[in-house]
């Protein structure tokens, strides 16, 4: 080959790599991780916004990452501090899961983008609530989620369960007449221990009260000595103990508890309002569902809310604000209003008049309620939420007295540094 | 008469190396990368995890705060799951020495035996080994599983139904459910390396004691079994080593559950360091495991040295 051809195929080489190189660096990636385990009605929300926000603004492209619920909090922890951490991530708010990477200096604070772009006035009471931390503002609203008890009618039907529960007792002897038909009366996935976590969370509202459960998860309140922590740890054993949980739940994961309810060998399931949706995507008939609150006594709401947080570290943080601002915009919200959840965070949404009844349900419930309780993995910080898991599990299979549960909570409480 | 043949005595051959001779500055040399990575990855983090087990330190923050043993008196008196961490860790090491080791040999005698497919159940008992050990717990997992696993439904099919249980979910029985994973795939690597063993033992031994009027099992004991002693060193050390950094299997079946009744030290040391973002306690934790992997290896390796000497 002659010389002159060499040194132009070599040119040519050199440009094919340089050019797409220089056009790569005019466009500023920006990576967001969340969640892969809402479903498909959620991801196509999620896609067909990055597409819009992608076309309105050509130098940015939105790199989305999915995780699991466990894998996703792994993964940040192991990035945080490090260059992979991503440059907006998603989170629960609270002070033991966003909390933690606020105080860890991972989420950005916001005080001036929500002075700037008017957030204040955007987002709902309680979303806007838990953007504050210490003393300043983290994290965009993502989602507001409630819980409650979902159950399935015709099993309802069978066990001859004619009145929603409506208080404490009413929800036993329901659970009670469903043993009696043969039917398993909740599932619950225990390897997933913030599954099993929606019952404890429960039954100590439903036994302490809001104003004792609220300073025994505030660490306010000694567990060894307010009866009450005590009390709600024997009726978890009590649920165990009575089969209302199941056989051998401790060894199924939420996935397969959630099976075991869609296959109708289980009637009834603590979930949110995102279950909406994810009965749709499984195919399930909505109008076999219907819910009614944990009989807790208080009437106050078992409420999150989930953040996307701009992280401190990031080189993209203006693309990043300006990315959230479009996706809690009124236009998006509006748009996929009922996609990220039953319950939207801008308070500039209408609720069409053909909402799913579901849907509809959660709506209700969120406007009527005038207070709430959070779970304890948000509640509590991170150490004690995991000891506030084991607790619950030793308590669940035997390893740990009811009478003893309470007092090991709060020697490990008294044993932090 | 024939002339005898003279054997001319055997001359030293010259050396292959034709350069210059650097003695022991070329070995030395040689050996400078292989310490170098040596040091980098393994020194230095043990000496850095060492260092960092006397600080209170999130793993984030640039302060990291001096605490002494404050971190080894916490884990050693307050931390509610380190002492069952300890027990797990060392019931699983004397569990791994013996029941992969015993079946390993035994599938090692009997497939040194001149049988049909002989080859095809080496391959098909030694196939686990290479498999990824997450990809074993994921395995496991689903095998177990209460009510869809193949363990329950095949003890139910077997009219088996009062032995089923939740093998993950029980901590009486979690962490053995998993070790009975962990042998499912160690066996295979015992039983390669007894059937490396097995063709060093001197078939004329082996012959001249059954001439001798000795069975099957008298054979083993007075010739096989001996002539194995360099191999259950070697099988015994990796046992070791693998069965106290046992990890991926449990994370990957039990995250340390139920009520972590299946944490052991290097699993626990990952749990507080980084999911906890207790980094002192994380290394306090890892040092003990050190310091239970040195009083094992070194007297070990001690009386080694003195059976080679003798």
């Amino acid at each position: 080959m002659k010389r002159a051809t060499r040194v132009l195929m070599a040119t040519a080489l050199l440009g094919a790599l340089v050019v797409p190189t220089a056009q790569a660096q005019d466009k500023t990636e920006l990576r967001v991780w969340t969640l892969d385990a809402f479903g498909d009605t959620v991801q196509q929300a999620w896609d067909e916004t990055i597409a819009a926000f992608e076309e309105a603004n050509p130098t940015i492209d939105v790199v989305l990452e999915g995780r699991a619920v466990d894998a996703h909090k792994d993964a940040l922890r192991v990035a945080a501090g490090t260059s992979e951490e991503p440059d907006i991530y998603f989170m629960w708010a609270g002070q033991g899961l966003g909390g933690e990477f606020v105080d860890l200096g991972v989420a950005a604070p916001l005080d001036d983008a929500y002075a700037e772009l008017g957030w204040n006035d955007r987002f709902t009471g309680p979303s806007l609530a838990k953007t504050q931390y210490a003393d300043s503002q983290y994290g965009v609203p993502y989602t507001n989620h409630a819980m409650a008890v979902y159950y399935r009618k015709d099993l309802f039907e069978k066990a001859g369960i004619t009145e929603v529960p409506t208080t404490y007792d009413e929800l036993i002897a329901a659970n009670d007449k469903l043993l009696a038909a043969g039917i398993q009366p909740i599932a619950f996935g225990g390897k997933d221990r913030w599954h099993v976590m929606r019952l404890t969370d429960s039954l100590m509202e439903a036994v302490c009260g809001a104003e004792k459960h609220d300073a025994l998860k505030f660490l306010q309140a000694d567990w060894s000595t307010e009866a009450c922590a005590t009390a709600a740890y024997t009726e978890l054993d009590r649920w165990n103990k009575a089969g209302y949980l199941g056989d051998n739940f401790m060894g199924i994961g939420y996935q397969d508890a959630q099976g075991l309810w869609f296959t109708g060998d289980a009637a009834m399931m603590i979930e949110g309002d995102w279950m909406v949706n994810q009965l749709v995507d499984a195919g399930q008939d909505l109008e076999n569902y219907a819910i009614f609150p944990f009989p807790t006594g208080t009437d106050r709401m078992y409420f999150f809310a989930e953040m996307n947080y701009p992280s401190a570290s990031s080189e993209q943080l203006d693309a990043a604000i300006s990315f959230l601002d479009y996706f809690s915009s009124d236009e998006v919200q509006q748009k996929y209003l009922g996609q990220f959840g039953s319950i939207a965070v801008n308070k500039n949404v209408t609720y069409p008049e053909d909402t799913r009844p579901l849907d509809a349900w959660w709506v209700d419930l969120f406007n009527s309620s005038t207070a709430v309780y959070e779970p304890a993995d948000q509640a509590f910080p991170l150490d004690v939420n995991t000891e506030y898991w084991r607790i619950e599990d030793g308590v669940l299979t035997g390893d740990i007295a009811p009478a003893d549960a309470a007092a090991q909570m709060q020697a490990f409480i008294d044993n932090r540094p | 008469m024939t002339r005898p043949v003279t054997i001319p005595p055997p001359t030293s051959r010259p050396p292959i190396w034709r350069g210059p001779t650097l003695g022991r500055f070329t070995s030395w040399t040689f050996l400078v990368p292989a310490v170098v990575i040596y040091a980098l990855f393994a020194l230095f983090p043990m000496v850095d995890g060492l260092w960092l087990s006397f600080f209170d330190w999130d793993g984030v923050s640039a302060d990291r705060h001096w605490v002494g043993l404050e971190n080894y008196a916490q884990i050693f008196t307050q931390d509610p799951v380190f002492w069952r961490a300890v027990q797990n860790s060392l019931i699983w090491v004397g569990l791994s020495l013996v029941i992969p080791t015993v079946i390993g040999l035994a599938f090692a005698v009997a497939l040194d035996q001149k049988l049909r497919g002989r080859n095809a159940f080496r391959a098909a008992l030694y196939l686990p080994a290479i498999i990824a050990a997450i990809a074993v717990a994921t395995i496991w997992t689903w095998m177990y599983n209460p009510i869809f696993g193949l363990v329950n439904a095949t003890l139910e099919a077997l009219g088996l139904e009062w032995l089923i249980q939740d093998w993950l979910g029980d901590p009486d029985l979690a962490i053995l459910s998993i070790f009975v994973a962990y042998v499912w795939q160690a066996t295979g690597a015992a039983m390669v390396l007894f059937l490396a063993g097995l063709q060093n033992v001197p078939v004329e031994l082996k012959e001249a004691a059954r001439v001798d009027g000795a069975n099957h099992r008298q054979v083993f004991r007075a010739v096989t079994f001996p002539a194995l002693m360099p191999t259950f060193i070697v099988v015994t050390v990796l046992s070791i080593i693998s069965s106290l950094k046992v990890f991926d299997l449990i994370y990957g079946m039990t995250l340390g559950g139920p009520a972590q009744s299946t944490q052991v030290l290097a699993l626990w040391s990952y749990t507080l360091s980084f999911q906890l973002h207790d980094y002192g306690n994380g290394m306090a934790v890892a040092m003990v495991l050190l310091v239970i992997t040195l009083a094992i290896v070194i007297p070990y390796y001690a009386w080694m040295g003195r059976r080679d000497e003798a």
